[in-house]
């Protein structure tokens, strides 16, 4: 299908790769997203409404950059993304974007679960708590990584789009 | 909004599937159960705020604003 997109003009996206989130993303209208990949070298996506030109939100797989990242998918949001199995599930995180690389956030306590076979999303509330809403997404190291311009060059930049 | 007065152990009903009770109450604070059906989502209503706030101000994000290896975007 075509997705028209304010930011990226016509997008051209498999229809398997749009995601049906039934209770939409949180705050934001539109219940069809599209996994956008923007570049082959980048650790980011986008989420991408399929109804809404101007709505998209960066997202990054949050092991990434938080190794030790856990996420509890609560029983009913389980049930209702119909994963029998949560390690099948897919993880993103919503990134804010700055003007600055040190004020870039990620936001740990609410991942969006993807269910691939189902072709189904959620933005859960992590039950594993502790987690923060604006977490910076970069460390001091990665930060210097990026101004020496070699950056993300370790990272897998596989699109699932 | 509807205001009513509850103690310990008493219930309100919300449609025919939806029930909360009063579980304790201590000084300030009030533990709450909820039995609702599974669809029906049930936040922390500042957490939910904040994650609208969050995904909104993502959104604004353009192109443009990301970095990648190839362009890093810290000057």
């Amino acid at each position: 299908m075509q997705i028209e997109s304010t930011r990226f003009g016509t997008l051209d996206v498999r229809d398997e790769t749009v995601i049906t989130f039934p209770d939409g993303l949180i705050g934001l209208p539109g219940k069809r997203y599209a996994l956008v990949a923007q570049s082959e070298r980048t650790p980011f996506y986008w989420l991408h409404s399929a109804d809404h030109a101007d709505v998209a939100v960066p997202v990054t797989m949050p092991w990434l950059f938080f190794s030790d990242y856990e996420v509890r998918v609560p029983d009913e949001d389980a049930a209702q993304l119909m994963l029998s199995d949560p390690g099948s599930a897919e993880i993103f995180c919503v990134v804010r974007a700055a003007q600055n690389l040190e004020d870039f956030t990620i936001n740990l306590a609410g991942p969006v679960i993807v269910n691939g076979d189902a072709r189904l999303g959620r933005q859960i509330i992590n039950d594993a708590g502790g987690y923060a809403v604006r977490q910076p997404l970069f460390s001091e190291v990665e930060l210097n990584e990026v101004r020496a311009g070699s950056a993300r060059s370790s990272v897998p930049a596989t699109a699932t789009s | 909004m509807l205001v009513i007065t509850r103690k310990i152990g008493e219930r309100v009903c919300i449609g025919d599937d939806i029930t909360v009770e009063v579980l304790d109450i201590v000084g300030s604070t009030v533990r709450i159960g909820i039995e609702a059906p599974a669809s029906v989502p049930i936040f922390r209503h500042e957490i939910w705020v904040e994650i609208q706030a969050e995904n909104r101000a993502a959104a604004e994000a353009g192109a443009d604003d990301l970095p990648s290896s190839d362009t890093p975007s810290s000057s």
